[in-house]
């Protein structure tokens, strides 16, 4: 009798426990998926609310929602925790009935059971456990092989991945900025920047006016110097003559190749002549001077300027910038830094350049490091400083001859590479510790253009050698190329294709995984700058100042070309809606004159 | 001005958040009193003077009940009262099992720092074990008294499959200390089974697994203890070693009850060795074994520290350095909130570079390592089932045996034994 | 005969390789609870988790991540940091519009601040800590345009004190730590 009760009693409390958890798991995704307090109807409401004030019905309608919303959250957590407690209660019920209804019965085996062979039981458990071995050794390989670089070189599928993980981070952001964000400043809600804090204190009664662009440029050939930009709704038409597309102009106070860097703001180039070496900051949306800086009282300085060619000069190194300090150096080998108000932190000089030409390496930065590639014929080396203050990182000792090249990074598996090319070996360094990765030689004259790269690959060209191509993981060399081949103007590489524009007026077209020249363009001009691509899209300066514009893919086809107006040598910077052109004689900013006006 | 002063000290100290005092500390003119708030805080003193007393005093009484009376009624009730006080109201947390990660992480880490309940929470029961065997295992630990109350009918596994599975713990304990020491996560608290069900409420995953091991263990004894456990694992060696161990009953009949009630399958039969293959062969097996044993150690090495790398991407500073590198890549408008706060706190890529290079160095030599210990404890394995031993009796495992006392129930002779020594009291 | 001692000496030797073993894990334990006890912090044993205000990005996270269901970080008033605003960007969403009550004006999602009329022009703000919810959207708005005074923090007497915090795991600033038996709450109106 008291065994039929327990035993009912254990199956109605195992029913009721099956059934109830199956309810609550179900209550809990609900709630889950649905959590009141977090629904978009209230929010959207809300900020409708906000643009048509005094909609008294609108209101009400709010109010009722987000009471039903707050009340429907309480009941859901209530109502779990009720759930959870009866469903503990339950299992004790029935822990302790079928505990008791068993108590009575000993497991007794029924018939003898030969006991199981030792001996047996040990050879078959070898035999798994060699098995096992053999899974996890496997598992091991397996997920060694799926995360290994080799795989990820694929450039489409890191593209893929990339922009994958990319655009959570990025959604997730704008989801909280919108949960809160009704003002510009929720922009970035959670930087405790000094700006924001302006932006945040003043928010009461004023809106900022202008929203900075966070895409930077900020060296020569854009970050990294990779010659690709992420910079959206860049213009395709302008006109120095008529002033199509122009939003301003200026003209520059001493001459220079170097190329414009933008950060924030803040534009930055460097102009010499014999007697002063200068750095300027101009004002992105103005053009306005912002200030001017003279490396002047440098020790080890030397008081007569090296001799340089004319189409080289004094200035022909880009400056850098990593949004806290900029840094400039001219051919006299001096070498000085700015915050990003005018105030020169620290200046040296790294020795004058023995160059029959002038030093024109560019500037490159890395994180706080300042890279200076500095291979002149009296010792070639390779410098990292520290930016904010001048202290030597590390140093390396190089073995190619005279170049005036441009290190990049190249990320590779994720991983930072210091690429440098010189004569005759591209160079892959750890930027960190200037640890050397990977060296190819190939290269071979006066080795002047830069180094690119894209999914892994490395390629870097001179005239009269050839296009080399590299895997930077293992730092072999792919293939080599020698159809057209650039003197001045460094190439450029997306996943499929390297772009590069010769100085005779071709611009070619290469696979990037094969060598194969897939398409040129015979152009009867002459090509210093170099290209730059951005929302796939080739932008290049010929010399005497016309904009080709080509689409970035298989077609390498022209969508616009034009006289600009000026003779154009420096490669131009890029950002939001923004292009800031440097031309012989003057700067000047390309935007889309809706915008402008 | 010595408001102004304060106000200017507490903007120095916390330059990070976005602003201190816009505006003035207002005066009140109603006589307007700034109400007290008092924030309540258990006394954790206390707390730890009875966990640590529970502790020992469980221990103890497992220990007297389980060598001294081989009796099983009063573990019951020690498992009962463990659930209750350890589990459901403690609500688990520092338990002995994950105290191996924070104890880990102290031998490596010279800046790290922990509480004494903690190292207590770790080092007792080893102690204790070493005394009497995995008295706490029995019912002190409320994962064990748990899953050893719902247990109702004990469905053997197959011997070979249950020696195998006995590597997992071994091989979670090496991966938990190697997160620990990394600071990369404390795995064995983020994976617990139980926790979930003694907060009643946590993550669902884990809630639903933890549900599942107990109703595997309604019909098989202990699976978490014997195939997840990687505390077990340490007691085990110890409990090998311990100075007083359960015993069989003296008189034993070989009757084989208590090997067939035995829940974790510590009492092996008695086997006389019926020679099947010659010695010569067995020696050379276990010789190979021996001479693989570095082999394999070495091969571990080397195949786990290849996994370093991707490895290391479970730490936080790694994740970091990875939107970091997209980031400067390609970079992008909105920047992931990790490295907004990253940047805004004054941190430099560089910074993070460096750091990320270090953490790979770590994860390669902590992956070597593990790998190391991994092809060690199957090589281990392997040489002790090439080991032939005979048996004129029943034995005990002292490694498997959790000082649980079920045996005593079903043994006809130790009722005989015991019965009379009652009667005396 | 002989064969007896011999199986004599293989259980003695049998009981002395145990006693090694014994004297050798023995040893092992010990050592390792000497080191251990080396690393103890007796006088400052962290021990609460707490959120380091000044760290605290308000990105509500407490509110999700924790393992209860309601979170254990709730919103704190710091009374002596207030500065008794009309305008509360605590209390009030931005762009309001008319300072009432009224559910469309409100930053917080359960209503969980009181506001009182003090004198003109102050006004007292009250957390109802039952309503909290932890997802710090006063906080942010407090500290966006006020002073700061409505922050998170860990209740001690809702905290399970986990080995590992989750909130820990996912808070993108590093905030949330431990802190001794003594200052078991960082709070601001006490620095």
């Amino acid at each position: 009798m008291k065994k039929t009760i327990l035993r009912n009693l254990t199956i109605v409390s195992a029913i009721f426990i099956v059934t109830f958890s199956i309810m609550l798991i179900t209550n809990y995704f609900q709630v889950r998926s649905f959590n009141p307090l977090q629904t978009g109807v209230i929010e959207t409401l809300r900020q409708i609310n906000e643009e048509h004030a005094n909609n008294t019905e609108l209101q009400e309608q709010i109010r009722q929602l987000d009471l039903l919303a707050r009340r429907a959250y309480f009941v859901s957590m209530d109502h779990l925790m009720t759930g959870v407690y009866i469903l503990v209660g339950m299992l004790l019920v029935f822990i302790v009935s079928l505990r008791l209804y068993f108590a009575g019965e000993q497991q007794i085996p029924g018939k003898q059971v030969p006991p199981a062979d030792d001996w047996a039981v040990k050879t078959y458990a070898r035999g798994y456990v060699h098995w096992v071995a053999g899974g996890l050794v496997t598992a091991t390989l397996v997920f060694v092989f799926f995360s290994s670089p080799y795989l990820k070189t694929k450039p489409p599928q890191q593209a893929e991945t990339l922009a994958e993980t990319e655009a959570l981070p990025s959604e997730e952001a704008g989801r909280e900025s919108s949960d809160y964000g009704e003002l510009p400043s929720a922009d970035a809600p959670s930087v405790p920047s000094p700006a924001d804090e302006q932006e945040a204190a003043g928010a009461e009664e004023t809106l900022p006016a202008v929203e900075v662009s966070k895409v930077t440029h900020n060296g020569f050939r854009g970050n990294n110097s990779n010659a690709i930009s992420s910079a959206r709704n860049v213009p395709v038409q302008w006109d120095l003559n008529t002033k199509e597309n122009i939003a301003w102009t200026t003209d520059i106070p001493r001459q220079g190749y170097n190329s414009p860097v933008i950060n924030g703001s803040r534009v930055f180039i460097t102009g010499a002549d014999e007697q002063t070496r200068e750095l300027y900051c101009y004002d992105l949306y103005t053009g306005k001077q912002l200030w001017t800086l003279t490396a002047e009282g440098i020790s080890g300085s030397p008081s007569q300027m090296p001799k340089t060619s004319t189409d080289t000069g004094l200035a022909a190194s880009t400056v850098t910038t990593n949004g806290k300090q900029v840094c400039a150096i001219f051919a006299s080998g001096d070498l000085i830094c700015a915050d990003m108000d005018g105030k020169r932190l620290w200046a040296k000089n790294l020795g004058v350049p023995d160059n029959h030409y002038g030093y024109a390496s560019s500037l490159l930065v890395f994180g706080n490091l300042l890279i200076v590639q500095y291979d002149n014929h009296n010792s070639p080396r390779l410098m990292a400083l520290d930016m904010a203050t001048g202290t030597e990182r590390w140093n390396k000792a190089r073995t190619d001859k005279i170049t005036w090249s441009s290190p990049i990074i190249a990320y590779v598996n994720n991983q930072p590479q210091l690429v440098l090319m010189g004569n005759p070996g591209i160079t892959a360094y750890n930027p960190n510790n200037g640890e050397q990765y990977w060296r190819v030689e190939g290269l071979s004259g006066e080795v002047a253009s830069s180094p690119c790269s894209a999914g892994g690959l490395v390629f870097g060209a001179s005239e009269y050698a050839a296009l080399i191509a590299v895997d930077a993981t293992t730092g072999r060399t792919l293939w080599q190329a020698n159809d057209f081949l650039p003197e001045v103007s460094s190439p450029v590489a997306t996943a499929e294709h390297v772009y590069l524009a010769t100085s005779y007026g071709v611009l070619a077209c290469y696979d990037a995984k094969t060598g194969e020249l897939k398409s040129s363009h015979e152009l009867n001009t002459e090509f210093y700058s170099s290209p730059v691509i951005t929302e796939g899209k080739l932008y290049v300066f010929s010399n005497s100042g016309r904009m080709y514009i080509y689409s970035a893919n298989s077609d390498f086809r022209l969508l616009h070309s034009f006289e600009t107006g000026q003779a154009t040598f420096a490669t131009p910077a890029f950002t939001d809606g923004k292009i800031v052109v440097r031309t012989q004689t003057s700067l000047y900013c390309v935007t889309h004159s809706s915008v402008n006006s | 001005m010595r408001k102004y002063s304060s106000a200017l000290i507490l903007l120095f100290c916390s330059f990070l958040s976005h602003a201190q005092n816009r505006f003035p500390k207002p005066d009140f003119e109603s006589g307007y009193q700034y109400p007290t708030f008092r924030y309540p805080v258990p006394d954790e003193t206390v707390w730890m003077v009875a966990d640590l007393a529970l502790l020992v005093l469980l221990m103890g009484i497992v220990a007297w009940s389980v060598i001294r009376k081989r009796r099983r009624a009063p573990v019951v009730l020690v498992s009962v009262f463990s659930v209750g006080y350890f589990g459901f109201f403690r609500t688990g947390c520092v338990c002995s099992i994950g105290a191996i990660q924070n104890v880990a992480l102290a031998l490596v880490d010279t800046s790290y720092t922990m509480p004494l309940v903690v190292v207590l929470f770790f080092i007792l029961p080893i102690l204790f074990t070493l005394m009497f065997g995995r008295v706490f295992c029995a019912g002190v630990c409320p994962l064990g008294a748990l899953q050893e109350l719902v247990n109702v009918k004990h469905y053997r596994l197959s011997k070979p499959l249950t020696l195998v599975l006995g590597l997992i713990p071994w091989i979670y304990l090496i991966f938990a200390i190697g997160f620990a020491v990394t600071r990369t996560g404390f795995i064995i608290c983020r994976f617990d089974p139980f926790i979930g069900i003694f907060r009643l409420g946590g993550d669902l995953g884990m809630i639903v697994f933890g549900g599942l091991l107990l109703i595997t263990s309604v019909f098989t004894g202990r699976p978490f203890c014997r195939f997840l456990c990687p505390y077990g694992a340490i007691l085990s060696l110890f409990s090998r070693v311990s100075v007083w161990k359960m015993r069989l009953t003296p008189s034993c009949i070989n009757c084989e009850l208590c090997h067939n009630a035995c829940p974790v399958d510590a009492i092996r039969p008695p086997y006389g060795n019926k020679v099947k293959e010659s010695r010569v062969q067995g020696v050379k097996r276990i010789l190979t074994y021996l001479i693989f044993l570095p082999a394999m150690a070495v091969g571990g090495a080397f195949l786990l520290s290849m996994t370093g790398d991707s490895v290391s991407r479970a730490h936080k500073d790694m994740q970091l350095y990875d939107m970091a590198v997209q980031n400067e890549a390609l970079p992008q408008n909105v920047l992931p909130l990790e490295l907004e706060v990253f940047y805004g706190q004054g941190g430099t890529f560089e910074d993070l570079s460096l750091r990320s290079e270090t953490l790979r160095a770590d994860f390669g030599r902590y992956a070597a390592i593990a790998g190391s210990l991994v092809g060690l404890v199957v090589g281990l394995t392997l040489i002790s089932l090439s080991l032939k031993r005979t048996r004129a009796t029943y034995e005990i495992d002292d490694a498997a045996c959790v000082n649980c006392g079920k045996c005593f129930n079903y043994c006809p002779q130790n009722r005989i034994n015991v019965k009379p020594e009652n009667k005396k009291q | 005969m002989k064969q007896e001692q011999e199986k004599n000496n293989l259980i003695s030797r049998k009981k002395f390789l145990r006693m090694c073993g014994t004297v050798a894990a023995g040893t092992a334990a010990v050592a390792v609870s000497g080191v251990a006890f080396r690393r103890l912090a007796l006088r400052d044993a962290s021990c609460f988790w707490q959120i380091d205000p000044h760290k605290c990005t308000f990105c509500g996270r407490c509110e999700t991540h924790c393992v209860l269901p309601i979170s254990a970080v709730k919103c704190i008033h710091a009374n002596r940091v207030c500065g008794y605003c009309d305008l509360c960007g605590g209390y009030y969403r931005n762009n309001v519009k008319e300072l009432n009550t009224a559910a469309e004006n409100l930053a917080c999602p359960t209503g969980a601040i009181r506001r009182e009329y003090v004198e003109d022009p102050y006004f007292e703000y009250t957390i109802d800590e039952s309503l909290c919810n932890g997802c710090g959207k006063c906080a942010k708005g407090c500290n966006s345009f006020g002073n700061g005074s409505l922050y998170l923090q860990v209740k001690q007497e809702l905290c399970k004190g986990c080995n590992a915090c989750q909130i820990a795991d996912v808070c993108p600033s590093g905030a949330i730590g431990r802190v001794a038996y003594a200052t078991a709450y960082r709070l601001k109106d006490e620095e």
